[in-house]
């Protein structure tokens, strides 16, 4: 039996998780299910094209390509500074746009709204950028065995490990910091936050910068191994919605796990059935879940 | 008539969930350090609402809320802790899903770093079940052991002030004079504590004095000694005279 599908797909699983972190991360706090999270993925991977073409201007090794990876030091610096940015402009996204309508209580107001900045960015990034596909790197990678005959690029290791480490030390963040444990008490009872001295707001704030920086680093891991697009994060949509909602939507763990069932189903309908099925297998294990198990592997919330 | 110096007062509040429907209109209560006042009132009356709005949760439409001098009636509910105002709710007031130490450590997380270990000892010292349950969620705690808990939470930000809304309701009477002891303990440290109280037998017995609500507005206020031989106070429980009618809808 070939087993290739497990290396592309916990590749794919990873991208999917990081996004459905942020997911998760929104709605158990905010109470809000975010459809423009699809395009903080995108916008993080033309902001770390952006800012690597600028490193690169200003120095030029910066794009020299640091061996075994496709890349060089430009775009993980890009990335990073990304990430902030992203962040930011999250946060900018709420302050403008939905935090008047989260605070009116008008809940399908804000999820409407958040389809409509979805569209407006990713219309914005077409213009921008146009809807050709862009790319970090031109250099071509040969996958390398890496064990039980199964073989990765050097850059798929790499971003396995880069999203490992991330969702872990969200996962510290949440279980062992005063941060952490704000984010947890506002999930669940908003109210007593307050009255308890807890400034919900710079909790929301701080969400918003969590989720929007590891959405970035989502649509950086998504350029490296396929590519750059208006779309990139848009067609992520439904798998990190499904990914969320199968792990137990606010549960950090459940994300990661949701995350690399999707990505392992795809990349093996992808392998057996033929690409053209893997848009609908997020759907197919989505809906399979709401009937066996509708609360999510993960019950309990953040 | 008190040497000690006030903790809370609230003077000619009006609030309200809707601007135009004043449940709490016109009330004026003191609380002195080291004192315990019981709010009393046939159902419907407001103390619960009085406490809300007092800790921020119910919007207060216009008098003054005074702690250690300061007016704090429209300051943003957040900040209402770390000047000095700890308000346990009646329910939901523990976090059931975090531990019990991270519900005492999310407690004391107000203070300046400096201060905070000594205070989560100090809470622990006072409510030594909690210790031996400090890594169990506090969603797993018997009802009693829950309020103790709720009753931690407050007590370790330091407070001058602490509101309890009906810290009896579903205990029993064991745990309620536990509860009951516990917050005897507290007042003797110099917090001043404004209970709302439905048993009226048991915030007899606690309470250093009393203050009765009707219809939105305080009618008796006294010592225990005083109030329990009232004839008026045992109208007003049996729903008789000015009472009826004035129930705003939802305490």
């Amino acid at each position: 039996m070939n087993t290739q599908f497990i290396a592309d797909g916990v590749v794919a699983g990873a991208t999917i998780a990081l996004g459905a972190t942020g997911v998760t991360l929104t709605y158990s706090i905010m109470r809000f299910s975010n459809f423009a999270h699809g395009e903080l993925i995108s916008c993080g991977g033309y902001l770390t094209l952006l800012l690597a073409g600028g490193i690169g201007s200003i120095a030029t090794a910066s794009a020299v390509p640091i061996d075994p990876f496709s890349v060089g030091w430009g775009v993980l610096a890009a990335g990073l500074i990304a990430m902030i940015a992203t962040g930011l402009l999250a946060l900018l996204l709420d302050a403008l746009l939905f935090r008047r309508l989260r605070g009116a209580g008008a809940s399908i107001s804000v999820v409407m709204a958040s389809f409509g900045a979805s569209m407006a960015l990713r219309a914005l990034l077409e213009v921008v950028f146009t809807s050709k596909p862009a790319y970090f790197s031109r250099e071509l990678e040969i996958a390398t065995p890496v064990a039980f005959g199964l073989r990765a690029t050097p850059d798929q290791l790499l971003l396995v490990v880069v999203a490992a480490v991330l969702v872990a030390a969200l996962y510290l963040l949440l279980g062992h910091t005063s941060l952490g444990r704000s984010m947890r008490a506002v999930s669940e009872n908003p109210a007593l936050a307050r009255v308890g001295g807890i400034d919900v707001g710079r909790v929301e704030r701080a969400t918003w910068l969590i989720g929007g920086a590891l959405a970035c680093a989502s649509g950086v891991m998504l350029g490296l191994v396929v590519q750059i697009r208006p779309f990139m994060g848009f067609d992520l949509l439904l798998p990190l919605f499904a990914a969320a909602i199968l792990g137990g939507i606010g549960s950090v763990p459940g994300a990661l796990i949701g995350g690399l069932i999707i990505g392992l189903s795809e990349a093996a309908t992808v392998q057996w059935l033929g690409a053209e099925w893997r848009a609908g297998v997020a759907f197919a294990v989505l809906i399979a879940m709401l009937l066996v198990r509708p609360q999510g592997l993960f019950a309990s919330r953040l | 008539m008190m040497a000690s110096p006030m903790a809370l007062a609230v003077e000619e509040l009006v609030a309200g969930y809707e601007a135009d429907v004043p449940i709490v209109n016109r009330a004026s209560l003191a609380v002195a350090a080291g004192e315990i006042v019981a709010l009393l009132g046939p159902n419907g009356a407001g103390k619960s609402t009085l406490v809300k709005a007092v800790a921020g949760l119910v919007p207060i439409a216009s008098g003054r809320v005074l702690l250690g001098g300061d007016d704090i009636a429209h300051r943003p509910t957040h900040e209402l802790v770390r000047a000095g105002l700890a308000f346990v709710p009646q329910t939901d007031n523990v976090f059931t899903r975090l531990s019990v130490d991270d519900n005492l450590r999310l407690a004391v997380a107000v203070l300046a770093r400096c201060k905070r270990s000594a205070r989560l000892e100090a809470g622990y010292a006072l409510f030594p079940d909690l210790r031996r349950q400090r890594r169990l969620p506090a969603g797993g705690l018997s009802g009693g052991q829950r309020q103790m808990l709720a009753i931690a939470r407050a007590l370790v930000s330091s407070p001058r002030a602490l509101m309890l809304d009906e810290p009896s309701a579903g205990l029993s009477p064991k745990m309620v004079g536990e509860v009951f002891t516990k917050l005897a303990e507290i007042r003797d440290t110099g917090v001043g504590i404004l209970l709302v109280e439905q048993n009226v037998k048991a915030a007899l017995g606690l309470a250093d004095r009393l203050c009765v609500l009707v219809g939105g507005v305080n009618r008796l206020d006294g010592r225990p000694a005083e109030l329990a031989r009232s004839p008026e106070l045992a109208s007003l429980y049996l729903g008789s005279g000015h009472a009826a009618g004035r129930a705003a809808g939802g305490t």
